[in-house]
């Protein structure tokens, strides 16, 4: 039999003899289809993120690399382990970075409250379109992506400038005698970020509504429930899955946000992104920058594992 | 299949002229586009009711519903619920509640919030609708279900919580969109004999849409027979099914033999047909409306053809073939037989003895007979 079957094999399946040779090793196909994500994420993001975990409690030098070891070896073979916890004391002694936590959670939260209620009518037009309009509504929303990131933040620039196209609109209709100063302010921080993380909120919404079964809204009215009843008591509610999942996509990359901040705020707008790219580049105090991003994984790592929480309860729905 | 239930003649109201109907259908026309699904349909419900619309899918059954229940707005016609005219007013307004097909219960919301829902639009209060909640899940036998979500409920039960949710704000007409669809068969037979239960104890008009001519039969008071948008006949279950007036309602409802023939003999007391596909005659013991040579349908259904080894003493009503295939089905035997035509005919045979040695059997030549009033002559 084991003689007979690896000619048969050979002809038919020329991998056969990889798959036997893993085997052997004790792998299975299974086990390497998963090893492939599983290293990814290990060799990208948790060997990095051991990586800053250390800068953070190292300290500052002025040298290269800017940061002391953790680990010495002395003469007489002693390992000394120095462990510098000052960088988290200095972050939470230090007003700015809490004001700047504070301050990118606010402008995160409310972005994605606004993000919610002008993605929300718009996923329920296009959930509720004829299916050949649906594809094409879709495409509208996806099209700006076409375009970098970028560019779109610096095309806001020109709308929202002294001499941008708005003020140059409000002005020569005479609504306005002097240019509104829109730019670099908070404002403009949350019009950039409403406006690229839109498609992030409607897309998860549009799935999540496009799947609601008429049958329960005409089950609604059918027991009496006005159009607007029957929206805060079966739509609403069974949407609330697609209002998490579009909430999760807007707030957490919103909270550190730098390019926008950078460009479109003012010098008043604080947020942490900032904060952490002036530690590293202007300071060049990589243990501070690097405890400041800690604290910001720790910040957000929080609401999300809250809302995974909350989510097995609303999906059973 | 026996129909007659011992209802009194007065709860048959339409067999009175002067009784005043309940829901009135008139002249409604549905069309989405070019097609009509709705094609000028008139019809009167009763109160007290238990009316059946049946149909294959696409005879516009459902429509018809949806428009009573307002979801869909009538091209043109009138429809009237106790008197009230129904145009413009929309769904929530309405004094019908509907069952749906998928049951379409709320599933983030128990039980007791699902029946809950309609008395609380209603601004009924917290106590009372409590009690109503307690004595609709003991209406549906599933007392004590109330903080199940519906996902945690079997078919059947949902089916029943749906019941309960439709009936829960005392609606004068309930409409019930193939209430027995999704459950198997022998839940099916309980379930319908409950619904008729509950029906006859609450007073409610029922409108029921179903596909199923066998469930048809056992709920309801008449039936609607729906064919491409249009009434096909109106009638109580023994008439549709015993009566026919056309080839496709006789085809429709229950399995039937159907063959061409010219009439040959046209007397007020009788009609005699010749049928080639036949091949013989047949002889009918009623008079029928037609003219001498006209071609017509004479529809006979596979229970009242019986099997005969000898050749009977008449010159009419009976032909011979030679048996093809016996289908044994426990209470019945199938006989398909070809006749000398070459048509094909089904008989049935209840199976009376256990085991029947004397039994007609495979490639036996046997004379299929029938009375003179067994069959229905279709002119159309």
């Amino acid at each position: 039999m084991t003689s007979a079957a690896p000619t048969k094999d050979n002809g038919k399946r020329p991998w056969q003899f990889v798959i036997r040779l893993l085997a052997k090793l004790g792998l299975s196909g299974r086990t390497l289809v998963i090893a492939a994500p599983t290293l990814w994420l290990l060799v990208f993001f948790l060997i990095p993120f051991a990586v800053v975990c250390k800068i953070a409690l190292s300290e500052a030098v002025i040298a290269r690399p800017p940061y002391l070891p953790l680990l010495e070896w002395t003469d007489d073979g002693r390992m000394i382990v120095t462990l510098n916890f000052a960088n988290f004391q200095f972050l939470a002694e230090d007003t700015l970075y809490i004001a700047a936590y504070l301050s990118s959670l606010k402008i995160a939260f409310f972005s994605t409250l606004y993000a919610l209620i002008i993605a929300y009518p718009m996923a329920y037009f296009i959930a509720r379109s004829r299916e050949n309009i649906r594809n094409i509504l879709l495409m509208l929303v996806i099209l700006p992506f076409w375009t970098s990131f970028l560019l779109r933040v610096y095309a806001w620039i020109g709308f929202l400038k002294g001499n941008g196209v708005i003020n140059n609109f409000l002005m020569s209709t005479g609504i306005i005698s002097d240019p509104l100063p829109m730019l670099h302010s908070e404002f403009a921080v949350y019009v950039g970020i409403v406006y690229t993380y839109l498609p992030f909120m409607i897309l998860p919404l549009y799935t999540n509504l496009v799947k609601l079964d008429g049958a329960m809204l005409e089950a609604a009215a059918d027991l009496g429930a006005r159009p607007m009843t029957t929206f805060f008591t079966v739509t609403l509610p069974l949407s609330i899955p697609g209002i998490i999942a579009g909430s999760m996509l807007v707030f957490i990359p919103a909270v550190g946000e730098f390019v926008i901040p950078a460009l479109l705020g003012g010098p008043d707008t604080l947020m942490i992104g900032r904060v952490l790219w002036d530690e590293f580049f202007s300071n060049r105090d990589w243990p501070v920058a690097s405890a400041v991003a800690i604290a910001m994984l720790v910040v957000m790592v929080l609401p999300i594992m809250f809302l995974r929480n909350a989510q097995p309860t609303s999906e059973s729905v | 299949m026996d129909s007659e239930q011992p209802i009194a003649a007065d709860t048959k109201p339409w067999r009175n002229p002067n009784a005043t109907p309940f829901v009135r259908i008139k002249n409604v026309t549905k069309k989405f586009g070019d097609v009509t699904a709705v094609d000028n349909v008139s019809l009167d419900i009763f109160k007290g009711e238990l009316f059946c619309l049946l149909g294959g899918s696409g005879s516009g059954k459902s429509t018809l519903l949806r428009m009573l229940a307002g979801f869909e707005e009538m091209t043109s016609g009138t429809i009237e619920i106790d008197g009230q005219d129904m145009a413009n007013v929309p769904p929530y307004k309405r004094p019908v509640n509907m069952m749906f097909q998928s049951y379409a219960l709320f599933p983030h919301m128990n039980v007791a919030a699902n029946i809950a829902y309609g008395l609380k639009r209603d601004g009924i209060g917290r106590a009372e609708i409590n009690d109503r909640i307690e004595e609709l899940l003991k209406l549906v036998k599933l007392t004590g279900y109330e903080k199940r979500k519906p996902d945690q409920l079997s078919g059947g039960q949902r089916q029943r919580i749906a019941l309960a949710r439709a009936l829960a704000r005392q609606p004068k007409l309930l409409l019930l969109d193939e209430p027995l669809g999704a459950l198997d068969k022998k839940l099916r037979e309980e379930t319908q004999f409950e619904l008729v239960n509950i029906q006859e104890t609450l007073g409610v008009t029922f409108i029921v849409v179903t596909h199923d001519q066998e469930e048809a039969m056992s709920l309801a008071t008449r039936i609607g027979v729906m064919d491409e948008g249009t009434i096909a006949q109106i009638g109580e279950p023994r008439d549709i099914y015993e009566y026919p007036n056309s080839r496709f309602v006789a085809d429709f409802v229950g399995s039937v033999n159907m063959f061409e023939g010219q009439v040959i003999e046209d007397e007020h007391d009788h009609l005699r047909i010749r049928s080639s596909e036949l091949g013989g005659d047949i002889y009918v013991g009623h008079g029928v409306a037609c003219a001498p040579g006209q071609t017509l349908w004479f529809a006979l259904r596979p229970e009242k053809i019986q099997l005969q080894r000898q050749k009977p003493n008449t010159e009419e009503n009976f032909t011979k073939g030679t048996v093809d295939d016996v289908i044994y089905l426990g209470d019945i035997s199938t006989y398909r037989i070809t006749l000398d035509s070459g048509k094909s005919v089904h008989v049935t045979k209840p199976n009376i003895a256990r085991y029947d040695e004397e039994n007609i059997s495979w490639d036996e030549t046997v004379y299929l007979v029938w009375s003179s009033d067994a069959g229905a002559v279709l002119t159309s």
